[in-house]
């Protein structure tokens, strides 16, 4: 039996769901117009993260990429 | 003087003009020099009595207008409804496969989670935006009981919220430092993407590390008109040789399977993307059931509005047709007035 294997993106720190979405947008960046201006909209999202620290609430920032969500 | 002046003044006018004075108890106090307090008083009568045309007309113009705009939304929300409904049916195969780890989704109300493990963490699905409805006080109210029931048996639970809405009414509930993480604002329609960062967001408030179990409640769609509370428990996915606490999820299903790289690993992975796709799954859900509970209060609330133009359009003729019917009585009384002194 072969050793485990560390898989790539994992060395390049990147978690699994970055590594999904990334494979996702390429392929939605490789489609041919009319689809892929029709799909660009997959990738984009936006909302506002607050962590909590004793019942208070800290303040928000903005996400607009799975980079920055969770910091 | 100054108010046989104006008596004076009032004779000379047409009988039916006079009458008219005669009958505003305002003109006839200031003609005969009644105090202000005394004036005040009489006014306040006739508002407090009926209000007048003009307020009638003014309340029902308002409230038609209240009724095209709640027409208005309750038209947006059936056309979003149906790209919230196409949604769904999207991610319903993209989540029903995790039903076979861990189990399908329960139903909130009259739960006991007595078979929830020690220390879980609860993502209630709310909405940024209100005018829809009890969704959102529903899911707060089934948190707050859950967290209740969990307190009993002697079990710790935090939360995250999602939504704005449900923020302010968790901040409101929970008295403790349970709220851990929120995320507002969030914008719609969802997508993978975002699903995948607010998965992101639990992962780093220690979903994988911290919790035995997550727990998301939101609202399921069932039809325009029905949703119901529902509460999905995901716990972390064990490596070889580990003892699941609770007996339920475990890794025995994928226990006979070898792995390319380290299990440890291949299952934390396993675990982001069924954590990411248990809340697309839920979240579109909650947004389809939103809309629908946003159609259904809006045209509740159109309807609401068309008898209440209807009650005021009744007393707006009722008090038309009573000053008419005043005026006759004055003109027919002032001619025959006229008439006794020829």
């Amino acid at each position: 039996m072969t050793p485990p294997a560390t898989n790539f993106w994992r060395i390049a720190g990147m978690s699994y769901l970055q590594y999904v979405n990334r494979a996702a947008g390429s392929v939605r960046s490789a489609l041919k117009e009319p689809m892929k201006s029709k799909l660009s909209a997959q990738g984009e999202f936006s909302y506002k993260a607050s962590a909590w620290v004793d019942g208070t609430q800290m303040s928000k920032t903005e996400i607009t990429s799975l980079s920055q969500a969770g910091k | 003087m100054a108010s046989m002046a104006s008596l004076r003044t009032l004779s000379m006018t047409t009988a039916a003009t006079a009458a008219r004075r005669i009958v505003a108890p305002r003109t006839v106090s200031m003609a005969l020099g009644t105090t202000s307090t005394q004036i005040q008083v009489q006014s306040q009568s006739q508002r407090r009595g009926m209000a007048t045309e003009k307020q009638l007309a003014n309340k029902i113009q308002s409230t038609k207008n209240i009724k095209k705009i709640t027409s208005s939304m309750k038209m947006v929300a059936a056309a979003r409804l149906k790209g919230e409904e196409r949604r769904l049916a999207a991610s319903i195969p993209f989540n029903q496969w995790t039903y076979e780890m861990f189990s399908e989704p329960k139903f909130l109300e009259e739960a006991t989670f007595v078979d929830f493990p020690q220390k879980v963490l609860i993502v209630p699905f709310t909405s940024d935006k209100g005018l829809c409805g009890g969704i959102n006080s529903f899911i707060s109210r089934g948190v707050r009981n859950m967290i209740a029931k969990l307190d009993e048996q002697s079990k710790q639970a935090d939360v995250c919220v999602i939504g704005e809405k449900g923020r302010g009414q968790m901040q409101r509930m929970l008295t403790g430092n349970q709220i851990k993480r929120t995320c507002t604002d969030v914008v719609a329609p969802g997508n993978y993407t975002m699903a995948s960062a607010l998965s992101t967001e639990l992962i780093k408030a220690g979903a994988e590390t911290d919790y035995d179990a997550v727990i998301m409640v939101y609202n399921s769609y069932k039809n325009a008109a029905v949703y119901n509370q529902m509460y999905k428990v995901i716990t972390p996915l064990k490596t070889g040789g580990e003892e699941s606490e609770t007996g339920g999820s475990s890794n025995e299903a994928l226990a006979g399977y070898d792995f390319d790289s380290e299990k440890a690993e291949s299952m934390s992975d396993l675990y982001e993307f069924i954590i990411s796709t248990n809340l697309y799954h839920s979240f579109m859900d909650g947004a389809a059931a939103e809309q629908s509970a946003r159609m259904t209060a809006m045209e509740g609330a159109s309807s609401n509005a068309g008898e209440m133009i209807d009650k005021l359009t009744l007393q707006y003729n009722r008090a038309r047709q009573s000053r008419i019917t005043t005026e006759l009585i004055e003109i027919i009384s002032g001619a025959s007035a006229l008439e006794k002194k020829k």
